[in-house]
């Protein structure tokens, strides 16, 4: 009985706190219906006096708003499609087969771990820009643009990884072994063994990874700034600093836009929780 | 250490029954190649073309031409580059240790018996999922001078608006604010699953011995935690070493380069003055610095009893 009190008062502590958290997101989705004008007045009102969602469809409009979201959807897609695909393949060639030189390109992979992307987008920028016969570049990686407001450009340096590689290898490393020979009994090649019984085998992982590259793409934003630069090819994290950038910044537009911005990956989240803690605990990456 | 041990065991297996096997899988190549091309082609060569060029004077325009340790001279003597590292120094110290005693209070909470759990955790949380931008834009309005909801509050207590980020006394401290928030679910999560890795026998025992809850929490969790908490701190001084996003957006380096840091600076010098060979040498400093941070991490994380976050 003793035990009842402090738990109602940390329940209560812990929902004030909660709500602190979420304050600023409250304070985005008021704002984004509230007008100019209510914004200006100096009188503060936290619930919009006058609902108006057409601020959202005023916003989608400063800007091409659904090229946009095509070009992050396409991207996010894109890229979290072959990081799978590659990662997990090279990982399980890490744990399970054998060939010279294992060893050496695994112990290379591990090297890459401790290399922050910011540290290589310089020569990495620079290798997209020269690449040889794409974007009107010769030979020698001159006279054109390359890879630069490409799709291409946005996605081929992610499509595989050191994290990526490294978190699948160690998934595959507790399969049993001998799932692998009863396979090979029945005259099942590695492929069959890879395609047919460790990918069923590894959705959790495969998740795992999968929320984790859409997190990490989604929301990027240095990448996409130095890779393009026309409207055409702008992803939405650049599309929201366009309302930066004006003098007078219209809050309500302004808001409208990030929510929209914001809810798909918070849905992905209330949907997916468990994926994203294990993203977390497991790789210890953001 | 689990998964190397039974790496270890299995391959022994292999070695002793499955005769069957070829004994080289030609079929690995093929399985690595494309990982790993993309690795080697966009981490490995970036590193190494990175540190040649930091050692030229390449513009972007011109070809690169060798100027031995004439950038990182230059870098020694650049005042704004020296500047850009005391604020990011700045920013990760006030930034990652509240984060942290933050983050491991809320778990504290977290873990126990609590009503709204759920609803309380995914709040903490969802700043965490949001991307940097957004949440700039959201703050960015938090701190309008005009009409910003903090200088609002100011105002009904009677106290003088502050210029949050236009003031450069405290433009820094208002984007450590933002970032701490933002961070504070990671922290939680992590210590969360460090504390549910605790033997509950420990506190029973404790428990039986008549030690208080906070007793306990000095003498139980806070050591069992050591391993989680190096993690997170290593995790977070990399973290916010990168700082540059939210830098970008709200400051710009302003005002008077209070806020600026050492990824902006070589967004600047890089992309916007093209000085590649200069930026480069600059990217080689923060790889020294993070690679400084994870090697204490190898050394001294493996000291402890290994209990690792799984």
């Amino acid at each position: 009985m003793t035990r009842k009190w402090p738990t109602l008062v940390f329940s209560i502590v812990m929902f004030i706190i909660a709500l602190l958290m979420l304050f600023p997101f409250l304070l985005m989705v008021v704002t984004s219906l509230k007008t100019m004008g209510e914004i200006q007045s100096p009188t503060f009102t936290f619930i919009p006096k006058h609902w108006l969602f057409d601020n959202y469809s005023i916003a989608m409009g400063r800007g091409d708003w659904l090229q946009y979201f095509y070009n992050s959807f396409i991207v996010t897609g894109v890229t979290v499609a072959f990081s799978l695909v590659f990662n997990s393949m090279a990982g399980f060639a890490f744990a399970r087969l054998r060939f010279p030189g294992r060893d050496v390109l695994f112990f290379s992979v591990l090297i890459g771990i401790m290399v922050p992307s910011q540290a290589t987008m310089i020569p990495t920028f620079l290798m997209m820009k020269m690449f040889p016969f794409f974007g009107g570049n010769d030979w020698q990686g001159q006279g054109g643009f390359g890879f630069i407001n490409s799709y291409t450009g946005l996605v081929l340096p992610f499509i595989a990884g050191s994290f990526g590689i490294f978190l699948c290898r160690q998934y595959f490393l507790n399969f049993p072994r001998a799932l692998d020979e009863a396979a090979q009994i029945d005259g099942a090649n590695v492929y069959r063994v890879f395609f047919q019984i460790y990918l069923p085998l590894s959705k959790p992982i495969l998740a795992t990874l999968a929320i984790f590259k859409t997190t990490a793409t989604w929301n990027d934003y240095m990448w996409p700034l130095i890779m393009t630069n026309t409207e055409h090819m702008r992803t939405v994290q650049l599309g929201l600093t366009i309302f930066r950038s004006e003098t007078n910044v219209e809050w309500n537009l302004l808001m409208a836009a990030t929510t929209l911005v914001v809810l798909p990956l918070v849905l992905l989240f209330l949907a997916a929780q468990k994926y994203f803690v294990q993203g977390i605990v497991t790789t210890g990456l953001k | 250490m689990n998964s190397v041990n039974s790496a270890a065991a299995a391959s022994k297996v292999t070695t002793s029954k499955s005769r069957r096997r070829a004994p080289i899988d030609k079929a690995g190549y093929l399985f690595i190649a494309p990982g790993y091309l993309v690795y080697f082609a966009f981490i490995f060569i970036p590193l190494l073309v990175g540190l040649y060029y930091s050692f030229t004077n390449y513009n972007f325009y011109s070809t690169p031409a060798f100027v031995g340790f004439d950038n990182y001279v230059r870098l020694f003597h650049d005042k704004l580059f020296g500047t850009a590292v005391y604020n990011t120094f700045i920013y990760s110290l006030f930034s990652i240790f509240p984060q942290m005693a933050l983050g491991l209070l809320l778990a504290v909470l977290l873990n126990g018996k609590l009503r709204g759990r759920l609803f309380a955790r995914v709040s903490v949380y969802i700043p965490n999922v949001t991307s940097m931008v957004a949440v700039s834009m959201i703050w960015l309005w938090i701190y309008d001078p005009s009409l910003g909801i903090l200088n609002r509050v100011l105002k009904t207590f009677g106290l003088a608006p502050v210029q949050w980020l236009y003031d450069p006394s405290t433009a820094m401290a208002a984007i450590i604010i933002m970032g701490i928030w933002k961070s504070i679910g990671y922290t939680m999560i992590v210590y969360l699953s460090g504390l549910q890795s605790i033997p509950a026998s420990l506190y029973e025992a404790a428990h039986m011995d008549g030690a208080t809850k906070v007793r306990q929490f000095f003498a139980i969790t806070i050591p069992m935690l050591k391993p989680t908490t190096f993690f997170i701190l290593v995790m977070s001084c990399i973290n916010s070493f990168m700082v540059f996003e939210q830098v970008n957006i709200l400051t710009n380096g302003g005002p008077l380069n209070t806020t600026t840091t050492i990824v902006h600076q070589i967004y600047l010098r890089g992309f916007q003055d093209f000085q590649m060979g200069y930026a480069s040498a600059m990217a080689m400093v923060l790889f020294v610095i993070t690679l400084l941070i994870t090697l204490l991490n190898f050394r001294l994380g493996n000291k402890g009893n290994d209990t690792d976050v799984d």
